[in-house]
């Protein structure tokens, strides 16, 4: 079985040849989303011989994925969708190595894995995390193969080609909010379709021939088959540089650290630093220190100002739920070091109370 | 004429995939205001083609008779 043989219907169409299939072999794609759109792509291009495809996706196989995420067996219901994926592939085509990585992608390995592919695609579900693999993309300088669908409809563009237009040169409301296939329906066929023409951007970008849907956005619809494509440009309002990947994505998923109250006894009544009470007033038991102030958690954004984001904070409410929020909330406005006392209050009054009867 | 297409949930809201209005100079501003005020896109967030080129909603652009508007949502499936 020699890849000769294998590849030999591409290799002789006259833009792909031996020097096209060996850059196929070279290529290494990362495929993020292993639902309909990733599982659409990923076969035909392990088939067409891509050297080395990445694939992402922390989801197990539910049911109601089999009638469009159709690489997957009734049989493989409850695992990984990347396990079952590669375990495809390597029957598919085992000159192909997949890395199956069972994890959600987010602002603290998006940069480190992209750097070690090519063309990076996007076949996700959901708007947030096209703003990170945008913002990773260009980031590492590299082009992201753009898909998604809404019902019968599917939209198709690269972005970050060869320097050109973004997403957010395209949609540039990060808070924008659209329906998924689970709350908006849709039929394996669209997905495919969308799939089919993802994997057809990239191998046409490994391969350098034909146009590549860069500053255009294809738009299908499956209902009446028409298909149009939009210009548009880059504009340079929104550029990220790796610090400020950093700064925008890695902070905000940084979970709050949780602190025992054992832990902190010297800051107590520490001017220092300052402890926050976000319970609500009527909340016991009352706690006043010389260095604590009391702002619920509902009123917390709007008395922000009453805060010093340089300050060392620990917050606390009853049992530390309310607190955890309110760290994260002061750790999205730029707050540098909130931490969460777990136990809450009654675990600050029992200390409090062991220290009177010291 | 001017002839307006719709996409993804937009359509959803508008309850057809185009529609034609009268042009009397009017800008691309207003017309979209009209939409806006006609369909309550509210928290609905597009971008805006003229001629199958993606432009500013907030430039000043007088639409032409026989001019194609779209709106275009942002898709999440996949």
């Amino acid at each position: 079985m020699n890849a000769a043989s294998r590849y030999n219907r591409q290799i002789i169409l006259p833009e792909i040849g031996d020097a096209g299939q060996y850059k196929l072999v070279k290529a290494k794609v990362l495929i993020i989303g292993a639902g309909g759109l990733g599982v659409a792509i990923l076969p035909y291009l392990a088939a067409a011989g891509i050297g080395q495809i990445g694939i992402i996706d922390d989801d197990v196989i539910e049911v109601s994925n089999l009638q469009r995420q159709v690489i997957y067996k009734t049989s493989a219901v409850g695992k990984y969708k990347v396990d079952e994926a590669k375990a495809m592939i390597a029957e598919l085509n085992p000159l192909v190595k997949v890395n199956a990585i069972a994890e959600k992608l987010s602002g603290n390995n998006a940069i480190s894995l992209f750097e070690k592919y090519d063309i990076i695609v996007d076949a996700t579900d959901n708007l947030q995390i096209k703003y990170l693999i945008n913002d990773a993309c260009q980031v590492t300088n590299k082009p992201m193969v753009y898909g998604s669908i809404f019902r019968f409809q599917g939209q198709v563009s690269v972005f970050n080609y060869q320097n050109g237009p973004t997403y957010r040169c395209l949609y540039p409301d990060e808070n924008s909010s659209s329906a998924n296939c689970t709350d908006a329906g849709v039929i394996g066929i669209s997905v495919g379709i969308i799939g089919m023409l993802q994997a057809n951007e990239v191998i046409k970008m490994i391969l350098g021939i034909g146009e590549v849907l860069s500053g255009k956005i294809l738009v299908y619809n499956g209902l009446n088959n028409e298909q149009q494509k939009y210009d548009f440009e880059k504009n340079t309002t929104f550029l990220l540089d790796k610090k400020a990947f950093e700064e925008k994505y890695s902070i905000i998923e940084n979970t709050i650290e949780e602190i025992s109250i054992g832990a902190i006894l010297n800051e107590i009544d520490n001017q220092e630093t300052l402890f926050l009470d976000v319970r609500n007033e009527e909340e016991l038991p009352k706690i006043n220190l010389k260095n604590s102030i009391q702002i619920p958690l509902m009123n917390l954004e709007n008395e922000i100002e009453r805060l010093n984001p340089n300050q060392t904070i620990y917050i606390f409410c009853q049992s530390g739920i309310r607190s955890k929020m309110a760290g994260e909330l002061l750790q999205k406005k730029n707050f540098k070091n909130v931490k969460s006392i777990s136990g809450g209050a009654l675990a600050l009054s029992q200390i409090l109370k062991n220290k009177v009867a010291d | 004429m001017i002839e307006i297409k719709y996409f993804g949930a937009v359509a959803e809201k508008t309850k057809c995939a185009f529609e034609k209005v009268a042009s009397s100079e009017v800008s691309l501003q207003e017309l979209l205001q009209n939409l806006e005020e006609k369909y309550q896109f509210e928290s609905l967030s597009f971008s805006v083609a003229v001629n199958q080129k993606i432009v500013s909603k907030t430039g000043n652009y007088t639409l032409q008779t026989s001019d194609v508007v779209a709106l275009l949502p942002p898709f999440a499936g996949g």
